[in-house]
């Protein structure tokens, strides 16, 4: 078993008054696609930004790669290796598709170069449409920009805020196959609601619910185990 | 009791032990230290310290429904005010004499005017970011200024108008003694301004804890809220801005009568009246209109000793004119003073008072 | 409706606003008239851009509003004034050379000081309040102040007049059109900053990091970049292009006073206004709008000058409330 990469322990978050992350415990491993999933509103996305830094947390740890990083500033964090594909995409719309890529570039050398050679390599429509504002991109075409830009670096761990939102189904399946390719060369956590996506992708799974971690295990147990999707999912036995 | 709600029960205890609380206490002992100020202190600088506490606090208060109640910043309420002052100063000391009956109708032209110009500046604020209706209203506010100055045929221009005070009021007036103590237009004069700052302060309290209000607080702090509930927030914002505005024109009017003497820049400067309403609305705490008296009465007062201490940096260091040329300029003084009240204690003292109750409960 | 659409609105709009404003007082007064006064509202409007342009962009990637924009105006003017003092025997020279140099030195000296202002304005005053707008006005009105009391204490209260260096004073005369030189080259130095901050903005990474930071702040910051140091860096850039202005501003009046950095500023606004906040374009095109106007109006009906513009602006409020040429959020 190998040693997680991301430990979070006992975190608390309050946005404004609410308490929204209260207590939240869980370790993403090196060899896995974490997925967190829960209902709207159990602090899932909040979880990710405070991560990233992006809000504060009031109480609690978080561990990356062995260093603390839940006091770091979000620039500090992106730059030791973790990459962020938020809910809204956060496409730059006045910028070209190309601008987008050079700001998320943070180096210039070979390294980077080869890089971004190989993620337009797996996104064939990026290069397509490298002149282009990205503000004129489709829906699927932003999300995979998005996408690329937090894996032109040397990420080693990247944060996705439901991918799926807003997306068609088979734009869905496009971009279950990029996180499958993606996932050989860096650790992926993954929020979603949507549970095909969850399930297609994931290896381990955590049930945030009111702020709280409330069951975690592998993803194949959890496709099988129809009283827990049903109760902490809202997935009826039907559907599944 | 069968039948009565958690709320009705709660506010009937708070209605009982409403007399014995120290807020109603501290109030009572102002409210008495106001009325003897005539009596104990007869020095006219402190009974003119006194007054402008008053009529300043009142003034504050009124910019705090528009700051702290209703969340929007104008640099117009300094105009307002001029507003006030120069309708009555118009109607009693240029165009007719002084008289009950005119400072009544000056009051009531001020005020029909303000409320216009109070509608057009909420319409103002709806359609603009907040540094723009800022800006707008400090240029309204100057334009105000110029145009005092420019149609001096009307308004007297750089010199101002002068006023003198009908019956009672007048400075000449004598009454005879009153249990050791002349009764001069002054005295009577102070007291009828002290009930009228009661009257309005009184008002506004009513105002901010009405139905209404409580809707206000609602509106300032979730707009969006507000809006969800039902409530035409913009109406709201109307009404209160136009009420804050109208207080601060009859405020106005009262220190016209007071000082006798209305002028551009004593009554519409902004470097004067605006600078100094927003020092005391910060140092007092906004959002709390008992703020405005303690804000005035703190600038006010060190304002009054500035140039004892401008004195003591001249005989503790009489050769450094670098230091007289800063404290000369007082209003750097208060610049920074203000910098560094926005910065530390934004909440200023009712803010943090009110804060440090509510932690302790 | 895309934000595209609403980009070829807004160049619709101006266009066809500027054209007319260009050409409407054609009809009230002889062409040479007219030349003039366009040079002349172009060259106001081109100092009114470098003000404007500042407050628009620190705005848009900052989220801050600047009211002290005009004391840091006022500052570059004084700067200036005091260079030209000290190098009064190159300003009066007959030499083409030391004219420009002592204004290329008068430039560079109220960049550095107004830049270096405009650092320790940001980090120690107005980082302190990111996020409440309301505080950003108090506090930074309580600057202004500041400021402006400085400049009485280290150059006194009064007006002082602002020497001309030799070679921009007098006219040109050009097809029998009397050209004033100074507008000439104010015109110049606008367009020049326009294109500089242009080429910055969409050619280096730099700008283009700029660029994204005003469309998403939070999304740079988290993409790996120090945005603290990225918004000191712009608010030091527009309070550089605001002592420009000023110093321009102060041999174009020939004056210079301490509350001059008001008037400008509410000026300045009405530009943003139009223009929209967050886009150095629409500061350019509002700022050529209310300079226009402002001279032509001034020449027609002298008394409503200064209200024609607040006309202009608040007809976009109502129409276009977020300025011509919006970005963003």
């Amino acid at each position: 078993m190998s040693e997680p990469i991301l430990k979070v322990e006992d975190v608390h978050a309050f946005i404004g008054q609410h308490h929204i992350l209260q207590g939240v415990t869980f370790d993403a491993k090196a060899d896995a696609v974490t997925v967190l999933i829960g209902r709207n509103g159990a602090g899932k996305s909040t979880v990710i930004r405070t991560v990233m830094g992006l809000l504060p947390s009031s109480k609690g740890k978080i561990v990356y790669k062995g260093s603390e990083i839940h006091k770091k500033k979000p620039y500090e964090i992106a730059r030791m290796g973790i990459g962020f594909v938020p809910e809204d995409m956060g496409i730059f719309t006045g910028l070209t598709v190309e601008e987008n890529m050079r700001v998320a570039m943070l180096h210039d050398d070979e390294n980077t170069a080869q890089r971004l050679e190989r993620t337009l390599d797996m996104f064939a429509d990026l290069r397509k449409f490298w002149k282009r504002e990205a503000g004129n991109l489709s829906g699927g075409q932003k999300q995979m920009l998005s996408i690329a830009r937090a894996i032109v670096n040397d990420t080693s761990l990247l944060l996705i805020d439901e991918p799926s939102k807003g997306l068609a189904p088979i734009i869905i399946e496009s971009v279950i196959g990029v996180i499958n390719q993606i996932k050989t060369n860096c650790v992926v956590i993954l929020v979603e609601q949507n549970f095909h996506m969850a399930s297609s992708v994931g290896d381990r799974f955590h049930i945030l619910d009111d702020g709280v971690v409330i069951h975690s295990g592998l993803m194949e147990e959890l496709v099988v185990d129809e009283d827990l999707k049903s109760h902490y999912l809202g997935i009826s036995k039907e559907s599944g | 009791m069968a039948g009565e709600t958690p709320v009705q029960i709660f506010h009937l205890e708070e209605r009982k032990s409403r007399f014995r609380s120290a807020g109603f206490l501290i109030n009572t002992g102002v409210l008495l230290l106001f009325l003897s100020v005539p009596l104990l202190f007869p020095s006219f600088k402190t009974v003119d310290l006194a007054v402008k506490i008053m009529i300043f606090g009142v003034l504050v208060a009124s910019f705090d429904i528009l700051l702290g109640y209703t969340g929007i910043l104008s640099f117009g309420h300094g105009m307002f005010f001029g507003l006030g002052a120069y309708c009555v100063a118009l109607v009693m000391g240029k165009y007719g004499d002084p008289s009950y009956l005119n400072f009544i109708f000056g009051m009531v032209v001020a005020t029909i005017i303000a409320s216009a110009l109070a509608m057009f500046i909420s319409f103002l604020s709806l359609r603009v970011k907040a540094i723009f209706f800022a800006m707008i209203t400090l240029a309204i506010a100057e334009l105000a200024i110029v145009l005092a100055t420019k149609l001096s045929g009307f308004t007297g221009g750089e010199d101002g108008i002068s006023v003198s005070m009908p019956g009672i009021f007048a400075i000449s007036f004598s009454m005879g003694d009153f249990m050791g103590f002349e009764v001069t237009g002054r005295i009577v004069t102070y007291y009828f301004l002290f009930l009228s700052c009661l009257g309005l302060f009184v008002l506004m309290l009513r105002f901010t804890h009405s139905p209404l209000g409580h809707v206000l607080q609602a509106i300032r702090d979730n707009v969006q809220r507000a809006e969800a509930l039902g409530y035409k927030t913009f109406i709201f914002q109307c009404i209160s801005i136009t009420f804050g505005c109208v207080v601060a024109t009859v405020t106005g009017g009262l220190y016209a009568v007071w000082v006798g003497y209305v002028n551009p820049e004593s009554c519409l400067g902004v470097t004067t009246i605006m600078m100094d309403v927003l020092l005391m609305v910060i140092i007092g705490g906004m959002g709390t209109l008992y703020g405005g008296f303690v804000g005035a009465a703190f600038v006010l007062i060190a304002q009054t000793f500035l140039p004892d201490l401008q004195d003591a940096a001249n005989s503790l260091f009489p050769h450094v004119p670098f230091l007289h040329n800063i404290l000369e300029r007082w209003l750097l003084i208060f610049g920074i003073l203000f910098i560094l009240v926005v910065i530390f204690f934004p909440k200023g003292v009712m803010g943090s008072v009110r804060e440090f109750i509510g932690r302790r409960k | 409706m895309s934000e595209t659409t609403f980009r070829g609105w807004g160049r619709g709009i101006a266009v066809f606003g500027t054209v007319a404003i260009f050409l409407f007082p054609l009809m009230g007064m002889p062409a040479k008239t007219y030349l003039t006064l366009t040079i002349a509202g172009l060259a106001m409007g081109m100092l009114l851009f470098l003000v404007a342009s500042g407050v628009s962009i620190i705005f848009g990637l900052m989220d801050v509003l600047n009211f002290a924009h005009g004391a840091l105006f006022a500052w570059g003017a004084y700067v200036g004034f005091s260079t030209f003092k000290v190098l009064m025997n190159w300003v009066e020279a007959d030499s083409v050379f030391q004219n420009f140099a002592v204004f290329f030195i008068a430039i560079i000296a109220a960049i550095v000081v107004v830049g270096l202002i405009g650092i320790l304005l940001e980090t120690i005053i107005v980082r302190r309040v990111y996020g409440s707008h309301l505080f950003q006005i108090l506090i930074t009105f309580g600057a202004t102040i500041v400021l402006v009391e400085l400049i009485r204490v280290f150059w006194g209260p009064n007006d002082e007049v602002m020497t001309v260096p030799l070679t921009f004073r007098g006219n040109w005369d050009v097809m029998d059109v009397i050209v004033d030189r100074y507008r000439i080259i104010c015109i110049v130095i606008g367009l020049t900053l326009y294109g500089i901050i242009q080429l910055i903005l969409k050619k280096t990474k730099l700008g283009t990091i700029v660029r994204a930071g005003v469309e998403n702040r939070e999304m740079v910051q988290a993409m790996g970049h120090n945005i603290f140091l990225l918004f000191t860096g712009v608010f030091a850039a527009g309070a550089g292009l605001a002592a420009l202005g000023g110093l321009a501003m102060a041999i174009f009046s020939l004056q210079v006073y301490p509350d001059m950095g008001s008037t400008y500023l509410l000026f300045a606004f009405i530009v943003v206004i139009i223009g929209g906040l967050g886009s150095v374009t629409g500061s350019l095109v509002g700022a050529l709008i209310v300079g226009l106007s402002y001279n032509y109006v001034a020449y027609l009906v002298p008394w409503a000058a200064a209200g024609a513009n607040i006309i202009i602006m608040i007809i976009i409020l109502l129409v276009r409330p977020r300025g011509l040429f919006p970005v963003g959020k």
